[in-house]
């Protein structure tokens, strides 16, 4: 009876075997699979991480060039700023200084005669103690003052002043 | 001509919003420009809204506030605003009416020009041709600007409309020929405002361009300035000195509304939507300052940017601004990826004259012709396979739906800081046609197939 079942027994023992090491070898592949899929996963989690590391710091990079860019151009124009506003204080100095030149009078009567004929006849004309005259009628006034006009010439030189910060 | 004696009016008879009434006027006329005299010496500035008799109306572009009646005094130029024009623009950055906002002095030049402007003599006028490269591949590829055109950016609301038009004034060139932006901002807000200067800070700083910041909070009357001030300045540095010049008008929508609430101001019978009847007339006036003249190198291309308000395309402004301008590029909220460009509802009118052998590449249009059909062609079997379900179309429609999804995701979807060169749009155009069998491309001539094509044949 035992004889008799042995080719069974082997039989079965011989599918076990085989079983055993086909199931063995799946596990082994299946695990080597996950084991590759995972350092896939990583290198790619890795190379993410390093390509938004890098964009982040090229996007600092950029931005913090633009501030700088915007800093030095901001100190430039701002000098630009500096020399016309002296340009137009050291025109009004010069301008003032007219004051104690011997044909000043002479000037008085011009730039009245300037402000009537813009203001109109009625106009009061007034001398001004920092020099010029100003001119005041009904609802209209005309600023002949020295500072004014020297403003005035300032503006007048339009594109020239750009000379003052030309290279 | 320089006025030496200027006459200051101390007749302010009324304060009201931000008008003031000034009385014992001589000679003033409309839209004549004014400066206004505080107690404090600050000065401020205005136009000439209403005439009658001795009596003018000025509206004071920075508001009434702390403006004494006995104490304002108000001189007027003689004539509309001036501005000087020149190289003296390139690189700075202005409020709406070019006064600097970057600390630095005046702009100078040496032509004292009216912001008004002129219309072109249209005898004159030559067709626009050459394109404008934007450095973004849905518009280089399919609605290419071209140098003297007039294309408008319309814009459901909430679409990042503002940063497509800062990225196309930021990367646009024409290959080596001299080229300047001037960027008019109207009615934005603070934080749109820095964002726009830091996406234009680069090109701003090489002196390339000419920023214009009209804001929300600023007087509305500015902001009729605004784009007028920015086409003066363009037409001196593309008709005289010979640059190709591309204008960015954004947001028109405000700029309309600024023109409502003026125009209400000066009692004029409102027409649609309470907007000013000659709203048609004021937009010409302002897109018809582009183009090209013949004999001169330079060029003015305009790029009105609009939002819709409530995604209405038949809203006046993006209606009569449709009727004025050379074609459109739709930003759609169904177009889920930045840039949102909807391709089958943008064209541009003068692509033909600004592609091809010579421009871009010789297969530009047909590439095109052949993307746009693909796309339709898909938006038929998408809506089919909303119906059947996708596997129940047939093989060449699923076809059609993976081009669309290539479109997408080689063309269209662009980051907001990426240029793109003409080379590389083309070849993912190639790549996007090319998920198409062969057979499918009949736009595509068989030269160009044999160079581009890249799929199974």
């Amino acid at each position: 009876m035992r004889d008799a079942l042995a080719p069974l027994a082997e039989a079965l023992s011989r599918q076990v075997e085989v079983d055993t090491t086909e199931i063995t070898a799946e596990a082994e592949k299946e695990a080597a699979e996950l084991v590759a899929a995972a350092r896939r996963e990583a290198r790619n989690v890795l190379a993410d991480a390093r390509a938004d590391g890098a964009a982040q710091a090229r996007a600092d990079a950029v931005a913090e060039r633009v501030h700088a860019e915007r800093r030095v151009r901001h100190t430039e124009l701002a000098a630009r700023r500096e020399a016309l506003d002296e340009l137009y204080a050291q025109s009004a100095t010069v301008v003032r200084a007219l004051r104690a030149d011997p044909c000043y009078p002479r000037l008085l009567d011009r730039l009245s005669a300037l402000a009537r004929n813009a203001g109109g006849t009625d106009m009061v004309v007034k001398e001004q103690p920092d020099g010029g005259v100003l001119a005041e009628g009904h609802g209209r006034r005309v600023d002949c003052t020295l500072s004014a006009l020297a403003a005035r010439a300032v503006d007048a030189l339009g594109a020239e002043v750009e000379r003052l910060w030309a290279p | 001509m320089k006025v030496w004696a200027p006459v200051e009016y101390t007749g302010v008879a009324e304060l009201r919003g931000p008008l003031i009434v000034v009385q014992g006027t001589r000679n003033v006329g409309w839209d004549e420009y004014a400066t206004i005299v505080l107690e404090s010496g600050e000065r401020r500035h205005g136009l000439v809204l209403d005439v009658d008799r001795d009596i003018a109306v000025v509206q004071i572009l920075e508001g009434t506030g702390g403006l004494r009646i006995e104490a304002t005094r108000v001189t007027f130029t003689g004539s509309p605003l001036h501005i000087s024009a020149g190289t003296g623009w390139l690189g700075r950055v202005c409020n709406g009416r070019g006064r600097p906002l970057d600390g630095g002095p005046p702009i100078f030049g040496d032509d004292s020009v009216p912001v008004a402007g002129f219309p072109m003599n249209p005898t004159v006028r030559e067709p626009p041709a050459e394109p404008v490269i934007t450095g973004v591949s849905v518009i280089d590829a399919l609605t290419t600007l071209v140098r003297g055109q007039k294309i408008a950016i319309f814009a459901e609301g909430g679409l990042p409309y503002l940063e497509l038009a800062a990225q196309v004034a930021a990367q646009a060139h024409t290959g080596g020929a001299p080229f300047n932006v001037v960027f008019a901002a109207m009615g934005l807000t603070h934080s749109d405002a820095a964002t726009v200067r830091d996406i234009l800070e680069r090109r701003s700083s090489a002196a390339e361009l000419t920023l214009l910041l009209n804001l929300a909070d600023d007087p509305v009357i500015e902001r009729l300035l605004t784009p007028r001030i920015a086409l003066t300045v363009a037409e001196h540095l593309a008709f005289v000195l010979r640059r190709h010049v591309l204008v960015v008008l954004a947001d028109m929508t405000s700029y309309c509304e600024a023109l409502r609430e003026v125009s209400a101001a000066r009692g004029e019978i409102p027409a649609r939507r309470a907007y000013p009847g000659y709203l048609y007339s004021d937009l010409a006036s302002i897109y018809e300052r582009c183009g090209r003249i013949r004999g001169r190198a330079g060029s003015i291309t305009v790029l009105p940017v609009l939002s819709m308000p409530a995604g209405d395309i038949t809203h006046p402004v993006p209606d009569l601004t449709g009727y004025i301008t050379e074609g459109q590029i739709l930003l759609a909220r169904e177009v889920t990826s930045y840039p949102h460009i909807d391709p089958l509802s943008s064209l541009s009118r003068m692509m033909r004259a600004g592609v091809g052998t010579g421009r871009t590449r010789p297969e530009h249009l047909d590439l095109a012709a052949q993307i746009q059909a693909g796309l339709s062609r898909a938006r038929q079997a998408g809506e089919l396979a909303d119906l059947v379900g996708e596997s129940a179309l047939s093989p060449i429609d699923r076809r059609y739906l993976a081009m669309a999804e290539a479109f997408r995701t080689r063309l269209l979807v662009q980051r907001p800081d990426e240029a793109r060169t003409l080379e590389e749009t083309f070849d993912r155009a190639w790549d996007v046609v090319s998920t198409l069998p062969r057979s499918e491309l009949s736009m595509l001539g068989e030269e160009a197939l044999e160079a581009g094509y890249r799929g199974e044949s």
